[in-house]
């Protein structure tokens, strides 16, 4: 103001009107306007100073972000963000310390606590998998499993949120006291004082090392498969320690017993000096929380057994019926082998059994008992045997028997035994025969000797009877005549027959046989005459024998006359028998000197006799 | 039956844990000493027709690396306050944490332990001392936990104490 007089006073001195006029218009103006055009000019500066300007901002920026988060704006968002990222990238470029130092609370525990979570995860459905995967229940959830199309493990998991409250803590909060404790039935425990002090202990070293608010407490501890759980009140200590995992509302059951327990209790737990006696009123809100584990489990305790003993039972029985029946193969088997090693023409070295198969090794000779067919027989499946026999020559005597038998072809009158080597013919067969088993025999493998001392040649035999019943016939003569007696063609025709049979068997045979015709005479007349008699009578016989078809070489008439009498002559009888012709067969093996001599002997000379 | 919790307290070394070993019921390992400070065991005594179980709280000594959590005194029905007795240094460290623990859970029955009574000849503390802490109400006794002199008549005298708070 002092300013303004001082301007005022030259100028009232040089115009004294107009200048007023200006003066007082001035003066107005400046009235009317100079609010405004201070207000304008301090504007006008604030705009301009950019350090004000920056106060100005800074005065509202974080109420102004405050707005635009609140609207649920996003633009703010999406302006900051690049200005950040470039903020972070240029922090950890200069000194990537700082950020991580900032992050290092956070990140350490979520890191953990994801892995943590994830592993925990994975190891029950793994265990549960396990666990499942071969009971009944297991199968039921894996056909629920393709059913539904979900994953095998999220059904186990549904099914099997199984737990147990195997102990449960009361503690007094203060003095870490045990007011009750309760164990379920056969969960071995230690001290429930100690533990529970111990405990409480760890409850408070938790608190002061993290220095969480004493509102804050351990909620819970994983030892293992083992969970405790823990609540808290203003004056007791809940602590549950379950096997298995226990669900979310387990803790909710909790904190109402412990809730119920602080109210009906809060005198006894405020006033408590030591004595729980009053505590063990709360047994049976306590046992509240024992029972919790049957709530799933007896369903699957009960069902497990069932379907396990269903399953048990079965699979012994079915165990039991192999175990009986694979005995009772084995002893038809080891039967069957003491069979087959008795067996002539067997042999057995070896044997295995192999599954369902039997197998055999050894040695067969061709002529043995089919080895099969003894299988069928001992009733056991042929199907099952696998005989693995080697052919072979057997010495056993039955079969040696039964190979001579083979190639000797014995008449039915034969029968043939080996002993040691030694083959022993018994019966009776053809000369034919026996020449060919003494030429065989001791070709025939395992034959070392022959016995024939019980064989008789049959041809042979045939011979002796031939000769037997010839030597018996006697041809009578009449008296001084050397033709036969009337009725003598019978006998006669009966010697031709046989003596026919003897040729013929005399061939076959193998031996040379030659029939003396001995012709007799009585001692009546002269001597000489009988012999010539004697003589004529035996050429007779052999003349009508020869015409009648007997070989003349087998026929040796010869005259005995009265030196071999038949009977003696007191009788005409007795003459009569002496006036004939007899019979003397013999034979010996073809190449024999007997037969020669016989032959020579028996040629008739002489004149005729009575 | 009466159970109490009473902690055993005193500096690193002065035998708290050997006092205590052979009159205890134990089931942790000593490592909880070095791990959170303290090992909870448990003591039985019959004090006239009464069944106490004293629940030892052996709190592990203070020294340079650990100190001690005054937490786990809380609830306490009385305390051994133990001193080593050839190290004179150990009483008035004694002494001074009777002060705190008074300072923070007010007057609580205690006993004053001399232990390794049977080192004797190395004995640092005089009997004037021993005078002057039981004329100023102190309970004094010399123990030894190697020998078990007069550790039993300490739980026994202690558990009297509590029962008659």
């Amino acid at each position: 103001m002092a300013e303004q007089a001082q301007r005022r006073a030259p100028m009232a001195q040089a115009q004294e009107k107009s200048t007023d006029n200006n003066h007082a218009y001035e003066e107005l103006r400046h009235l009317i306007v100079a609010p405004e055009t201070e207000g304008l000019a301090a504007i006008e500066e604030r705009l301009d100073n950019l350090e004000k300007r920056t106060c100005d901002v800074s005065e509202v920026v974080a109420e102004a972000i405050q707005m635009r988060s609140a609207g649920g704006d996003q633009a703010l968002a999406d302006a900051l963000a690049p200005t950040i990222q470039e903020t972070l990238r240029e922090s950890v470029r200069r000194n990537p310390h700082v950020l991580a130092d900032a992050l290092f609370p956070v990140m350490g525990p979520a890191i953990r606590k994801s892995i943590t979570e994830t592993l925990r995860g994975m190891l029950e459905s793994f265990n549960e998998a396990l666990d499942n995967s071969f009971s009944a229940r297991g199968l039921k959830w894996r056909v629920e499993s393709m059913r539904t199309g979900k994953p095998f493990a999220e059904i186990v998991m549904m099914h099997s949120l199984l737990y147990r409250v195997e102990q449960v803590f009361l503690i007094h909060r203060e003095t870490g006291l045990v007011l009750n404790h309760l164990v379920a039935p056969t969960v071995a425990t230690q001290d429930p004082d100690l533990v529970a002090g111990m405990l409480s202990a760890i409850q408070q070293f938790v608190r002061d090392s993290f220095k969480s608010k004493d509102s804050e407490s351990l909620g819970s501890l994983n030892v293992g498969d083992l969970e405790i759980w823990i609540e808290e009140s203003p004056n007791a200590i809940l602590a549950a320690v379950i096997r298995g995992h226990a669900p979310a509302d387990f803790r909710q059951v909790m904190n109402e017993v412990l809730e119920d327990i602080q109210r009906y209790f809060s005198s006894a737990l405020a006033n408590f000096k030591g004595d729980a006696g009053p505590f063990r009123a709360a047994d049976e809100r306590l046992s509240k929380l024992l029972e919790t584990r049957y709530r799933e489990a007896p369903a699957t305790d009960q069902k497990k057994p069932r379907a396990l003993m269903i399953v048990g039972g079965i699979a012994a029985v079915l165990l039991l019926g192999w175990l009986a029946y694979s005995t009772y193969l084995l002893v038809e088997w080891s039967r069957f082998l003491g069979q087959l090693k008795k067996q002539p023409g067997i042999v057995v070295v070896g044997y295995n059994k192999d599954g369902r198969t039997f197998h055999i090794q050894g040695f067969r000779d061709p002529l043995a008992a089919d080895p099969k067919k003894l299988v069928s027989e001992a009733g056991l499946d042929p199907e099952k045997a696998d005989l693995q026999l080697a052919p072979f020559y057997s010495l056993d005597d039955e079969i040696v028997a039964r190979r001579a038998e083979k190639m000797l072809h014995p008449p039915s009158t034969v029968k043939l035994a080996a002993k040691a080597g030694e083959l022993t013919v018994e019966g009776s067969a053809p000369q034919q025969w026996i020449a060919k088993l003494e030429e065989r025999a001791p070709l025939i493998a395992g034959v070392t000797g022959l016995d024939e001392s019980h064989l008789v040649n049959s041809n042979l035999q045939q011979l002796l009877n031939i000769k037997n019943s010839v030597e018996t016939v006697v041809l009578l003569f009449p008296l001084g005549s050397a033709d036969l007696e009337d009725g003598q063609d019978q006998k006669l025709a009966e010697v031709e027959t046989r003596l026919r049979e003897l040729q013929s068997q005399a061939g076959t045979s193998g031996q040379s046989v030659n029939v003396a015709l001995v012709g007799h005479s009585d001692t009546t007349g002269i001597e000489g005459t009988n012999l010539v008699l004697s003589q004529q009578r035996a050429e007779q016989i052999r003349r009508l024998l020869f015409r009648n078809g007997v070989k003349r070489e087998l026929l040796r008439p010869t005259g005995v006359g009265t030196t071999q009498p038949l009977r003696n002559e007191d009788s005409e009888e007795g003459r009569q028998l002496n006036r004939s012709v007899t019979f003397k067969v013999s034979f010996a093996p073809i190449g024999a000197a007997g037969a020669t001599a016989a032959t020579t002997n028996a040629h008739p000379a002489g004149p005729a006799g009575n | 039956m009466i159970q109490k919790k009473i902690c055993m307290l005193g500096s690193s070394s002065v035998g708290k844990t050997s006092l205590v070993r052979r009159f205890i019921i134990s089931i942790f390992d000593e490592t909880y000493h070095t791990t959170i400070g303290v090992k909870v065991d448990k003591k039985a005594v019959k004090i006239g027709a009464e069944d106490v179980t004293m629940v030892m709280w052996d709190i592990h000594g203070e020294d340079v690396y650990q100190k001690m959590n005054m937490s786990y005194l809380r609830g306490m029905s009385g305390y051994l306050l133990v001193a080593d007795g050839t190290r004179r240094q150990t009483l008035d460290d004694a002494l001074a944490l009777h002060e705190r623990v008074v300072l923070e859970f007010g007057k609580v029955p205690s006993l004053l332990l001399l232990n390794k009574f049977d080192l004797a000849d190395q004995w640092e503390i005089d009997p004037a001392q021993t005078s002057r802490l039981s004329a100023a109400g102190w309970n004094v006794l010399h123990t030894s936990a190697k020998t078990g002199e007069r550790v039993e008549e300490a739980f026994l005298q202690l558990a009297k104490m509590t029962l008659s708070e």
